[in-house]
């Protein structure tokens, strides 16, 4: 078998350039071309998920004195992974901002460097929780490629009057109000992407002792196929109105009560609620838990060459304090490692006091959710993604 | 020796061209392989190969092209020639009468002018943008239904009306409506008056001067507005996933899909089919025409 290196050329296209560019630079710095000694803003390159970034990215530059040019993408693993492989983005960006995952791949192919735990700069991670830093958005066979920076438990949204439930949102939902309610069929919206619809329905169906089924997230083929036959057959009875594609599509749905119930991200409701008011739905605590993920902060190797080491461990610091985490919560309602701090940022800050409440109960509703013992840590590239994949099409085929 | 020598053909030698027209001939055939068919030639040569890890495996394998079937992706390409075929008719048979209306019908030119500027609108809105709209017009809670349900005409919403095979035909038709018309138009616009005038003067009955004269005048643009709306209908998307929500998926969807998940041999088995059907459609309709029209007409018409 024989697979492309895309790493270990002795010469790749980019290195090529770059080194011809070094000696261009060189010879223009011996003609005395090249100035030296001019006071620059330090400045890094991000590149990932939008949702990492920061609605106000002076907040950073105010904090740390480094300005993040963020180069955003969308949560398509397929995109990340040729950005990384192929088109080597670590060339030109300094911080890889992703679901925990792509360590596994990226980390042992020589893509991510490790994680020094004992930078200086890096002065919050003594204080990070386990759950966060020993995850799976950090850690890959023992080694830390990734800072996780953010997270979150992913169920589905609900609007109370239409499966009687109570409207302050405390109780636990089954999954089964997406699937097999009478009261909803035919009103459902599901995620088009298998990696959450089809891993929520498998942990649904192994939480009810429905399928022996280890890892939700990684499904054999003959689990993958016997998920996609329930899917095919609850398809067929008429129990889901449309599968969406994005955030835009999230928020329409909901506006529109085109359905009762749906599979989302908690900003969609977030975002639903700043027209609908109380009408808007529920984010749920489910009874199978959900998908628990979380986008890490990896440092691209060559960032490192480059010499932008102390800086990088500057910035993945930040992510790590009250600052990021307080907006984050306000304006996302997502959480991650060290919430106190972003509750104590957010007090001595001015927020005011139902601001503060606000990040608490941010802060306690994850918490509630992460500890859920039936949910499952997503897997954006498990071994067995093309299986699953390929299984799902059968689903959208029918 | 001899006998056979003067029998056996004269060997063509290859000669430079000698016109301008040849060199331009030459260039064109050149720059259309390396920028057109050597693409599509590679496209098809990665369908062979297989991922591992997001890397491709450079082994040659029929597994991709097994795993078509084995995964419903065949029902989906069957599943986009039947909304290409069917919508692509729609188009024809509503175009030609409006095309003929818009040519010979219609008398005022502030009129025709109208219409034409009102049939390139399209042209200048982001397609997503223009799709959506229709959600809320289609939509259980939308214009539509309230409407419905308001005048008492039904008593719930129809559900059909969106993320159903209707919806996505619908929003189809409209966005290719203008590519059906335009060719139409054009070659009815250049018939002579003339000719019609002739017809009936020679005792033609209306329909038989639609069929014997107005019909084969205007065969180049007929064909070419089948290819300009067939063609794209098979790669559509935006249709199929803002109308259909998921519950029609087509050819599009499924290549996104794949290329989502950075499986770009799946991608391109699906890309060569498509290239496959638009081929085979193309010969089907040099060949259903041959005789009765050449294709090298579709451009001799413009230039008269």
């Amino acid at each position: 078998m024989s697979t492309v290196e895309t790493k270990d050329f002795g010469m790749n296209r980019r290195s090529f350039l770059k080194s011809a560019g070094v000696s261009v630079a060189f010879a223009g710095s011996s003609l005395g071309f090249v100035s030296s000694g001019i006071a620059q803003e330090t400045v890094l390159r991000a590149y990932g998920v939008t949702t990492a970034q920061m609605d106000d990215p002076s907040l950073i530059s105010k904090a740390t004195g480094i300005k993040l040019e963020f180069t955003p993408t969308d949560a398509d693993i397929g995109v990340f992974m040729r950005d990384a492989l192929a088109n080597d983005i670590g060339e030109t960006h300094d911080i890889m901002i992703f679901d925990g995952g792509t360590q596994d791949i990226l980390g042992p192919q020589g893509f991510y460097a490790e994680i020094d735990e004992t930078n200086p700069a890096l002065d919050l991670w003594e204080r990070t929780p386990d759950f966060w830093k020993k995850s799976d958005i950090s850690v890959y066979d023992g080694k830390t490629y990734g800072v996780p920076i953010l997270g979150n438990c992913d169920a589905f949204a609900y609007f109370a009057d239409a499966i009687g439930a109570n409207p302050n949102g405390q109780d636990e939902i089954p999954y089964s109000v997406l699937y097999e309610d009478d009261r909803t069929r035919g009103r459902v919206a599901l995620d088009r992407v298998f990696s959450q619809s089809l891993a929520c329905m498998a942990n649904f169906l192994k939480v009810n002792g429905r399928l022996q089924i280890e890892d939700p997230a990684n499904l054999t083929p003959e689990q993958a196929k016997a998920v996609v036959d329930y899917a095919v057959e609850r398809k067929k009875a008429g129990t889901f109105r449309t599968l969406h594609n994005s955030f835009e599509e999230q928020v329409q749905l909901i506006q529109s009560r085109e359905v009762d119930v749906l599979e989302c991200w908690e900003p969609a409701v977030k975002e639903a609620e700043k027209t609908m008011k109380d009408e808007a739905p529920i984010y749920a605590y489910a009874v199978e838990g959900g998908k628990k993920w979380g986008h890490g902060a990896y440092i691209p190797k060559q960032a490192l060459e480059r010499g932008n080491g102390e800086a990088i461990y500057e910035v993945l610091n930040y992510f790590l304090g009250g600052e990021f985490r307080a907006y984050q919560a306000r304006d996302r309602s997502y959480a991650g490692p060290n919430m106190d701090l972003g509750v104590e940022y957010a007090e001595k800050s001015g927020w005011s006091s139902e601001q503060v409440e606000e990040l608490r109960a941010t802060d306690k509703k994850i918490s509630r959710k992460m500890s859920n013992p039936n949910a499952f840590w997503a897997k954006p590239t498990a071994p067995h993604a093309g299986v699953m994949e390929q299984e799902w099409q059968r689903f959208l085929s029918a | 020796m001899t006998a056979l020598a003067l029998s056996s053909p004269p060997r063509r030698r290859w000669r430079l061209p000698g016109t301008a027209t040849g060199w331009f001939t030459g260039w064109f055939l050149l720059m259309w392989i390396g920028v057109v068919v050597l693409p599509l030639l590679i496209i098809s040569t990665f369908s062979f190969f297989s991922m591992h890890q997001y890397q491709i495996v450079y082994d040659p394998t029929l597994a991709t092209w097994t795993s078509l079937v084995d995964t419903g992706r065949w029902v989906v390409v069957l599943r986009t020639i039947r909304f290409a075929v069917s919508v692509t008719l729609l188009e024809i048979l509503v175009a030609f009468p409006f095309a003929l209306w818009l040519a010979k019908g219609c008398r005022s030119a502030a009129v025709r002018a109208g219409v034409i500027t009102l049939l390139t609108i399209p042209f200048f809105i982001d397609a997503s943008s223009r799709i959506i709209v229709w959600r809320s017009i289609l939509g259980t809670n939308g214009v539509v239904n309230n409407l419905l349900v308001g005048s008492g005409l039904i008593d719930k919403p129809l559900a059909w009306l969106l993320y159903s095979d209707f919806s996505v035909s619908f929003g189809m038709f409209g966005s290719y409506f203008p590519t059906a018309v335009f060719p139409i138009f054009l070659t009815l616009s250049l018939i002579d008056d003339d000719l019609i005038k002739a017809s009936f003067d020679l005792g033609a009955s209306r329909l038989q001067t639609l069929r014997h004269v107005i019909l084969p005048l205007a065969m180049p643009g007929i064909v070419g507005g089948i290819v300009f709306t067939f063609v794209p209908l098979m790669a559509a998307w935006i249709e199929p996933q803002l109308l259909g929500g998921g519950q029609v998926n087509l050819l599009g969807q499924s290549i996104q899909s794949a290329l989502n998940n950075l499986n770009y041999p799946v991608a391109a088995a699906l890309s060569t089919i498509v290239i496959a059907v638009l081929v085979l459609m193309l010969a089907v309709l040099v060949v259903s025409l041959r005789g009765r029209f050449k294709m090298s007409s579709l451009f001799q018409s413009v230039d008269g």
